[in-house]
């Protein structure tokens, strides 16, 4: 088969089922053989294939939203450096470089080039969040990315299949938790070697000579589905302003939402500078979070690649909080970055409600620790929670669900085994979904104790903590209620790196989702359900 | 005279119940289905058991051994028909069930649906106690909250209850100590505690799975007990005993104890069957494809046993889609659905691709040929285009169908896609057997194993009609179609041996390792399980014992698991099952990583033993004079537009010895062998019939 042949829509539907097997399994892979439980309880990475320029054919069903788009634009960024005539078969490169990556250092992108008879015919890649990276840990306290840890710039760290062990030296050297890092940067090589094989058979039994025409089929396809759903929007300017806790004071994201024809156009203009903290965003990660956004409101059912973001462009002053120049800090970009797929939906629900959802208590929440354990070794890591979901026209919002992220929870008792905490409680926060015809989901509160033998270095993610951050209602609904971070019961700057001494107990408490609808249209059952179930206050509507 | 020496088997379906028996002496089994009666499942087994015995004249005093599979419960599971419920867990751990793991299984549908707790929060109550992570105990159980809370569920009308306590994998003190408080205070109620059901860290799907326990045991009690009232009743008084999800059996009170090990029974019974057959054929490691007409099952068979997985998810929300359902960690047969049967209904995406399933017409409408008010083309329309079967004969004649009333649905995707109808058809076709095969294939690879050393068993409704083409997509290049697929779970019942496996967490490094602990943790769970095979059989033999234990290098969160030498062990062990594990992780991911640490996690002990079964006879056509075709007609094939004449057969007419080459079209009552141009078929004395597919020629796709 030609590669410039058109495809059918059997033919086509064989392959790309195909093609989305490959980058699954490898997926599949990388979650058994991984060492941190970033990865393989949080899911916190991204398999995918490209052609030979680096545009993406698939990316893995389960990849989590900021690596949208963001694996390819890597590799197109390496390829500078790197092109192809100085690649060969079994070459790795890699980097973790925030404005060429995804915005901040722990994830890690690793891509191979595919080779079919000496020629370059495309590249596997994933990337995938580190456990640690160096640095001070993970914080929105950082003034410059050079205290966030160490930064890889684009290079080659496997030879022809033979790891840099100079590279490999100098990263353990670097950070807290070497067994973990490399066991995880070999897990991520291993799904690799995967895709390579499993594209080469293919390509082999179809007789495919490249994968260029494959890649601007399945793009241009994606591409029309996403502009016939614009094209049904009325034309027109959709705006949305929100302010976030911030760091010291609070922030303010500006959003104008064009519709024109076929095509969106973002504009964060008005949007606050970027701050000498670890909380500005990078243009990727803005980016991918608001093709989110766009996808999820006019076009879930399309799959996940480049083509069908390419009538959406976002644009945001540089130097704004929401595209930052180095040497900006963005370890904590999600607390201000998982904001804009909501601002995206808020824009549109003044004149779709029943298209979107109500506020979500995201951004994600994170506990980062580090220290030494009783034999003076370094340990560290971290865990994920998150807050109630947005209400809707269908449902009540789910109580405690990741969204716009997709990560998991990591368990109790995993966590008891691992790191020097004992839970007290992870229950549901009683009455902190907004009211409404439907309820906004619960967040949820944990309160832990520290049994480190001495002192412990913790840092989190946390957002939503001040009023008029709370996830709002839509439609007559009522706002969630805000988070709150506590160390031995008093509340806490959540932005701040703190060290608490053994036997502190520390408090986190998610903000919950926002309702839908007038409070007064709730059903008398499903005010009693929330009673008897303890999800309000007895006192409550 | 009655025969005397025979086993029972029972098969339980939504929609069928299948009996057969089997006669030891002969070999010759003896089947009927009759329709599941749902108000009251045993009065089916009784009532067809009376039939079977009338008819091939037999006694049911004679029977030696009755064994029994059912997707009973999974349906209940499914339509939420089991008990009310309740759960107690450690202080400040209630909401666990509905916290869940905090990940949607689909990341752009706004409007996702979660599962729902079997338990509504009012009837999740705390206790105060609490084990740490390492099993120490911090906090005693506080028995006089534990009764009151255990009043206030009764009061609430609650039948059956879950105990889930932290860390209770480490130590089951409290949790033991809940349930002999309960059985004994209140025996009204029934108890389920995790430790017992589900021994393995991870508090949400262990409070999932035990949880699903409790719901489902009244009506297993109930059930176990009427049909082994009924059974006797009616002269059986051979023991009965249950299939597990696993494949293994177990006697009826370990049933009714942990019913949650028998939500995969039924379709366990069905792989152990494909196992049985392919081996008579000397084929050992194979794929099992059962298409019927809503979904596609498969299942791996390797050196002639079905592989176990150790997870499940039961009750999916979104039928086919990973993470949507409730996790059950009980070892299973492993299977995955995938929804593709001859009902499934084809479309035009978004896309403008053509997609077949997964939304199914079922039985009703059911496809459009059967002109029951289905318009929607599906994947029993295109095949019925392409010639693949006798409009006269489907189904044994039992259902008309009506190629206009195909052709008219499969023309309404024309427009969409710029194709024409006989595209079309070759396209569903092709697009599900694509479906199929990609499933299988990162089914296959996720254990490391290459497709193409397998060989493909089909059966169902559809496994005939479309294995080839799917075998092609695969590499594979050997078929076997079995005889008797209609009720092949039932007897697969009956040939499968004894099995009883236990397990128990350890979290241990294999450096450092307690060697005499180890060995008397292995030797406790032997004991165990050759006690319960012995029981099961009632016989002397000894049963095989072999030790596996889930492992993984230190920091990894998923284990490998791994066959272990035999024992016992001693310091000198270490080794070799360093050598076994290392074997094992590069045979499934290829690479090692830079870690020598090395982890147990659980250990595991499987028990096996013969039943004595293993012989069939296959009732074939003795004849030596030359089959002829019945008929032949226009058959369109995968690659080629034109359609091509094939001869067609009735299987029962053919000789053991047969040879046929393609193309060719082999019916049976119940489903139709189409083997493509360039393959031989050969009839088997074992009944079963081999397809050998020519060597590949790569430009044959879609």
């Amino acid at each position: 088969m030609a590669a410039s042949a058109r495809f059918d829509p059997v033919t086509l539907e064989v392959l790309w089922t195909r093609l989305i097997s490959i980058v699954d399994e490898a997926a599949a892979a990388l979650v058994r053989t991984s060492f941190s439980t970033v990865v393989r309880e949080s899911n916190d990475f991204a398999c995918v294939l490209t052609d030979a320029r680096g545009y993406s054919l698939v990316q893995a069903t389960d990849s989590i939203p900021s690596f949208i788009g963001t694996v390819p634009r890597t590799i197109r960024e390496i390829l500078k450096e790197y092109p192809p005539q100085t690649l060969a078969v079994g070459d790795v490169l890699a980097t973790n470089d925030i404005w060429l990556g995804t915005g901040h250092l722990p994830d890690i992108t690793v891509a191979k080039p595919i080779f079919r008879n000496g020629a370059l015919v495309g590249f596997a890649g994933t990337v995938a969040h580190a456990p640690d990276i160096g640095g001070r840990i993970r914080s929105a306290d950082s003034r410059e990315v050079f205290e966030e840890g160490l930064q890889i710039p684009p290079l080659k760290v496997v030879h022809a299949g033979t790891p840099d062990e100079t590279f490999l030296r100098m990263l353990r050297k670097n950070v807290r938790v070497p067994d973990l890092v490399v066991g995880d940067l070999f897990a991520q090589f291993a799904a690799l070697d995967l895709m390579e094989r499993r594209v080469l058979g293919l390509m082999d039994e179809q007789a495919l000579s490249d994968l260029a025409g494959l890649a601007e089929e399945i793009q241009g396809r994606s591409e029309q589905a996403m502009r016939k759903a614009i094209r049904a929007l009325p034309d027109g300017v959709y705006q949305h302003e929100t302010i976030t806790d911030g760091f010291e004071r609070p922030i303010r994201l500006r959003l104008a939402l064009t519709v024109k024809d076929d095509a969106i156009d973002i504009d964060y203009a008005g949007t606050d500078p970027q701050v000498g903290r670890a909380i500005n965003v990078a243009m990727c990660y803005t980016y991918a979070y608001t093709a989110y956004g766009v996808k999820a409101a006019l076009c879930p059912g399309v799959p996940n690649n480049e083509g069908a973001l390419r009538p959406i462009a976002v644009r945001a002053p540089l130097g704004s909080i929401l595209n930052s120049r180095p040497p900006a800090a963005g370890g904590a970009r999600a607390v201000v970055g998982h904001f804009l797929p909501m601002m995206v939906l808020l824009a549109l629900a003044r004149a779709f409600p029943e298209r979107v959802i109500a506020g979500v208590g995201s951004p994600l929440w994170c506990l980062n620790y580090a220290g030494v354990d009783a034999a003076d070794k370094s340990i560290a890591g971290m865990f994920f929670i998150n807050g109630g979901y947005g209400a809707s026209a269908v449902r009540d919002g789910a109580n405690v669900l990741s969204w716009p992220s997709n990560i998991s929870s990591t368990p109790i008792e995993m966590i008891e085994q691992l790191a020097p905490f004992k839970f007290l409680h992870r229950r549901l926060r009683t009455g902190t979904g907004g009211n409404g015809r439907h309820r906004g989901g619960l967040g949820q509160e944990l309160l832990l104790e520290s049994c480190a033998t001495g002192p412990l270095t913790i840092s989190f993610l946390a957002e939503r903590t001040r009023p008029e951050a709370a996830a709002p209602g839509i439609a007559g609904g009522g706002p969630g209620a805000p988070g709150a971070v506590l160390i031995d019961g008093a509340p806490v700057d959540p932005k701040r790196q703190h060290v608490v001494a053994p036997g502190a107990r520390i408090e986190l408490r998610t903000p919950g989702g926002g309702g839908y609808g007038p409070a007064a249209e709730r059903s008398p059952a499903a005010r009693e359900a929330d009673r008897i179930d303890g999800y309000t206050a007895h006192t409550g509507v | 005279m009655a025969v005397m020496n025979l086993s029972l088997g029972i098969d339980i379906g939504g929609t069928f119940t299948d009996i057969v028996a089997y006669e030891h002496d002969t070999a010759r089994f003896h089947s009927h289905k009759i329709l599941t009666t749902p108000e009251d499942p045993s009065q089916a087994v009784v009532s067809g058991i009376e039939h079977l015995f009338r008819t091939a004249r037999l006694d049911c005093a004679g029977v030696r051994r009755v064994v029994h599979a059912t997707t009973l419960f999974t349906n209940a599971l499914i339509e939420r028909k089991g008990a009310a419920t309740g759960l107690i867990t450690t202080r400040g751990f209630r909401d666990t069930i509905e916290l869940r793991r905090e990940h949607k299984y689909e990341l752009y549908d706004l409007f996702i649906e979660l599962p729902h707790p079997l338990v509504r929060r009012a009837l999740r109550l705390e206790v105060d106690e609490r084990t740490l992570a390492d099993g120490s105990i911090e906090t005693r159980l506080d028995e006089n909250e534990l009764r009151e809370r255990v009043r206030d569920l009764i009061t609430a009308g609650v039948e059956s209850v879950a105990v889930v306590l932290l860390h209770s994998y480490a130590n089951p003190a409290h949790e033991q100590a809940a349930r002999a408080l309960i059985e004994c205070e209140f025996p009204q109620l029934q108890v389920s505690i995790s430790s017992d059901v589900s021994r393995q860290l991870r508090e949400y799907e262990r409070t999932s799975t035990t949880l699903v326990n409790a719901y489902i045991k009244p009506l297993a009690s109930g059930y176990l007990d009427r049909l082994c009232g009924k059974l006797a009743a009616a002269g059986i008084g051979a023991p009965l005993f249950m299939m597990l999800s696993n494949g293994g059996l177990t006697h009826v009170a370990e049933a009714k104890r942990v019913p949650v090990q028998l939500l995969e029974s039924g379709p366990a019974a069905g792989a152990l069957a494909a196992a049985f057959f392919a081996a008579r054929s000397d084929e050992h490691n194979v794929l099992a494809l059962d298409m019927g007409g809503t979904t596609a099952k498969l299942a791996v068979v390797e050196n002639g046993e079905p592989l176990v997985a150790y997870r499940f998810e039961a009750s999916r929300e979104q039928r086919f889609m990973e993470g949507s359902g409730m996790p059950v960690d009980i070892s299973t047969i492993e299977l995955i659905e995938i929804g593709a049967g001859g009902g499934s209904i084809a479309t035009v995406s978004e896309l403008g691709l053509l997609k077949v399933g997964p939304r199914s017409a079922g039985a009703r409408p059911g496809p459009a040929c059967y002109r029951r008010g289905g318009d929607e083309p599906t994947v029993t329309d295109a095949n019925l285009l392409l010639g693949c079967y006798d409009a006269e004969r489907f189904a044994a004649g039992t259902v008309p169908i009506d190629p206009t009333a195909a052709a008219d649905a499969v023309a309404r995707l024309c427009p969409a896609t710029g194709m024409s109808a006989p595209e079309l058809a070759r396209g569903i076709h092709a697009v599900v057997n694509e479906s199929m095969a990609a499933a299988a294939r990162v089914h296959i690879a996720e254990r490391g194993h290459d497709a193409r050393n397998f060989t493909l068993l089909v059966t169902g409704g559809g496994g005939p009609v479309h294995g080839c083409e799917v075998a092609r997509r695969l590499g594979i290049m050997r078929i076997v179609c079995p005889p008797a697929a209609g009720v092949a779970s039932a007897l697969g019942l009956l040939v499968a041996p004894a099995r009883v496996d236990r397990s128990a967490s350890l979290m241990h490094s294999l450096g450092g390792m307690d060697w005499q602990a180890l060995e008397a943790a292995y030797a406790a769970l032997e004991a165990d399980a050759s006690a319960v095979i012995a029981q099961t059989l009632s016989m002397a033999t000894a049963p095989q014992l072999a030790r596996l234990a889930d492992m993984r290098f230190v920091g990894q969160g998923y284990e490998v698991v791994t066959a272990l030498p035999p024992g016992p062990y001693t310091e000198s062990t270490e080794r070799a099952i360093r050598e076994a594990f290392e074997r094992a992780y590069a045979a499934v991911f290829g690479r090692h990583p830079p870690v020598a640490e090395i982890e147990l996690v659980t250990i595991r002990v499987r028990a096996t033993a013969s039943a004595g079964e293993g012989q069939l006879a296959v009732g074939l056509t003795n004849t030596d004079a030359p089959p002829r075709p019945r008929t032949s007609r226009p058959v369109v094939l995968a690659g080629g537009a034109a359609p091509l004449t094939a001869p067609v057969y009735d299987r029962a007419t053919l000789p053991a010895g047969l040879r046929l080459v393609g193309p060719a079209l082999i019916e049976e009552p119940s489903s139709t062998l189409l083997i493509p141009p360039g393959a031989s078929a050969m009839v088997q004395a074992s009944g079963n019939i081999i397809v050998t597919l020519p060597e590949a020629d790569s430009a044959s796709m879609p």
